[in-house]
């Protein structure tokens, strides 16, 4: 168990770019969407479109690419660990404070 | 039944009994040697790859609400009804974050339902319990959803008997029910695995269609937006305000901003707390299944945001607006605007598609609250020592019971917007998130300290809804209200005072030396991906260590 636990820590501390990466990624996916004032407005319009609604529409693609990305990412940071993969949020740092 | 289109109701009827008979026959799909065990009846046998996954967690979310209730707020507020997009968006991001550690866990301690990892986590029958009772509690309304979305759905198609008395006026709500009570109780959760499939290409065949065709019936989008925006611009004759908004708005005063974000940022941590939702993933068959679903499942958003623009659809449309006004219906909308737009034997596969849409979920929601009950009641309080046949037949009779209660909440609880249905669920099952995600990370929480967050919030959550009223009901009327001037969703709101509560009281008790609890996962479980799925009998909630 503490093998366990030093193995995917030292997983990111190996490559904190890229943990940071992952963590980045699903962050921004998540704020872009949250954060309504970006979005709450009519202009610019696509086609017939107002800003809001084709924005939120081509966000769902983006979506899914960000969080590919992620687990691409994800593998490349555990291919040195013989553990299976590691989550985002291990790759962000916090694991079992006990 | 006097004005009922043959064609359409033909149609309906036909793919309703295909439907039917796949339910019934899935209990032959996958077979197990022993289906009378919890991982089979409950979990599909826990074997189920990317391709089955998706539709199945497809079908488990995109519901009632979806296709009934989210174009019902569009078509009656505007632009607040758009949170759900903003939500679907939101909610893969979040639970690429948790999700995979919790399937991990449950994997390698064979937990059945989200309770049993709180038991297991926290050394708590308590917490547990609580957790237990608040799932069942929150798919209920849930439940109620799916029921008004098909009421929508029968009411529009001229079926049902002219009778004053609720529970006399939908007898075919009713027989659909019991279909739906019957093969559930059969196949469990292989059924509504096999029939997703065909609620799907139903729904994507006539969402496609509808989206393509019905703009150049009604003048193309240009004119769909412009009327929209009008409308929302009027005043209302009885308030004198505005009757919505076309864009959410930061006035200081009624920001709908503000509660937009509230609403789409609860909606989404709320979503995979869901005993539903977590079962259908933890029918997965790998950890890398879990993944692959959140990168592909925004395809089914891209159908949600389709969806809600039929409500300004429905708006541009005279007669279908002026039918909805008459009905004085909000969930009419998209059932009308099909009925008027398309030809009826194609209206009739688009019902089709929403009523299957609606029964999917609910059997599936019902099987989990089934399961919450008897692992984490049954077994946990009355008998210990009761055998996977004993569990898996308690479960099946439950998930009956679950379904009669779920009824009750559609019958009484207003619903002028059905949508408050889902989101009072949401209120309850949000209780959970400070325990199971955040027990999914740390073990800092003391278990009596999530305990009283938990009542805290519960009971917060609670009220505050009750209280919310207006024009036409005094109670259950919102799932917002105005906390320190700004609207929110009380789920999140809420919660933050569950979470507060756990947060100050965890180092008092720790202080205290009150008894911890103990934990029997170990780190690396949270992390692991078991090649096989280890197919052991869980004994009883006790599951045994690795």
């Amino acid at each position: 168990m503490t093998q366990a636990t030093t193995r995917s820590r030292s997983a990111i501390a190996a490559h904190p770019a890229i943990s940071a990466a992952i963590a980045i990624l699903v962050a921004a996916d998540i704020f872009f969407a949250l954060y309504t004032p970006i979005y709450a407005r009519l202009t610019p319009k696509l086609g017939d479109f107002p800003f809001m609604y084709w924005y939120l529409l081509i966000f769902m693609p983006i979506t899914s690419l960000a969080l590919w990305l992620a687990m691409q990412l994800q593998k490349t940071l555990t291919r040195d660990v013989s553990t299976g993969d590691v989550s985002t949020v291990d790759a962000s740092g916090s694991e079992d404070v006990r | 039944m006097s004005n009922v289109n043959a064609t359409t109701f033909t149609i309906v009827v036909v793919l309703f009994v295909i439907v039917s008979g796949t339910g019934f026959l899935a209990a032959r799909w996958r077979r197990a040697e022993n289906m009378m065990h919890l991982d089979e009846w409950g979990l599909g046998g826990r074997g189920f790859g990317t391709f089955i996954t998706w539709f199945l967690l497809g079908g488990d979310l995109y519901t009632a609400y979806t296709f009934i209730a989210v174009p019902a707020l569009v078509f009656g507020s505007g632009s607040i009804g758009f949170y759900a997009v903003a939500y679907t968006i939101m909610v893969f991001p979040v639970v690429f974050i948790f999700l995979p550690r919790l399937w991990s866990v449950c994997r390698a301690h064979s937990y059945v339902t989200p309770a049993d990892f709180i038991r297991g986590r926290y050394g708590s029958r308590g917490l547990a319990l609580a957790s237990a009772l608040t799932g069942i509690l929150a798919l209920m309304p849930y439940i109620a959803l799916q029921l008004v979305g098909i009421q929508a759905v029968l009411t529009v198609m001229g079926v049902g008997t002219s009778s004053t008395n609720t529970y006399v006026k939908d007898v075919p709500l009713f027989i659909a029910f019991l279909v739906l009570a019957f093969f559930t109780y059969v196949s469990g959760l292989r059924a509504p695995a096999l029939i997703a499939f065909i609620k799907d290409t139903l729904i994507y065949l006539f969402v496609i269609v509808a989206v393509f065709y019905i703009p150049t019936r009604l003048g193309g989008w240009s004119h769909i937006f412009g009327t929209a925006q009008a409308h929302f611009a009027s005043l209302s004759p009885t308030t004198h305000k505005p009757l919505g908004t076309f864009v959410p708005t930061s006035a200081s005063v009624g920001s709908t901003q503000f509660d937009f974000a509230s609403l789409a940022l609860g909606s989404a941590v709320a979503l995979f707390l869901y005993p539903h939702a977590i079962t259908g993933t933890l029918a997965a068959r790998r950890r890398s299944v879990v993944k692959r679903n959140m990168i592909y499942l925004p395809m089914y958003s891209v159908l949600l945001a389709l969806i809600a623009l039929f409500g300004y659809m429905a708006i541009t449309d005279p007669t279908t607006a002026a039918n909805v006004k008459k009905a004085g219906n909000a969930q009419l909308a998209v059932p009308y605007l099909f009925q008027h737009m398309f030809p009826s034997w194609f209206t009739g596969i688009a019902f089709a598609g929403i009523i299957i849409g609606a029964l999917v979920p609910a059997a599936i929601m019902a099987i989990a609250a089934a399961n919450l009950f008897t692992r984490n009641v049954f077994v946990e309080f009355f008998k210990q020592d009761a055998s996977p046949a004993l569990q898996t037949r308690m479960s099946q009779w439950v998930s009956l019971v679950v379904k009669l209660g779920a009824l009750y909440f559609a019958v009484e609880l207003p619903h002028t917007f059905s949508i408050n249905l889902q989101l009072l669920g949401g209120v309850w099952i949000l209780q959970l998130a400070p325990m199971l995600i955040g027990g999914l990370f740390t073990r800092w929480f003391h278990r009596w300290a999530l305990l009283t967050g938990w009542l805290a919030g519960m009971a917060f959550g609670t009220i505050a809804a009750y209280n919310v009223s207006n024009a036409t009901s005094s109670h259950w009327a919102g799932a917002s209200d105005i906390e320190l001037g700004h609207s929110i969703y009380i789920g999140l709101s809420a919660v933050i005072i569950n979470l507060v509560v756990a947060v100050v009281l965890t180092p008092v008790l720790r202080a205290a030396k009150v008894p911890e609890g103990t934990d029997e996962t170990l780190p690396h479980q949270y992390t692991a991906d078991p090649e096989e799925a280890p197919a052991r009998a869980p004994a009883g909630v006790t599951a045994q260590l690795d």
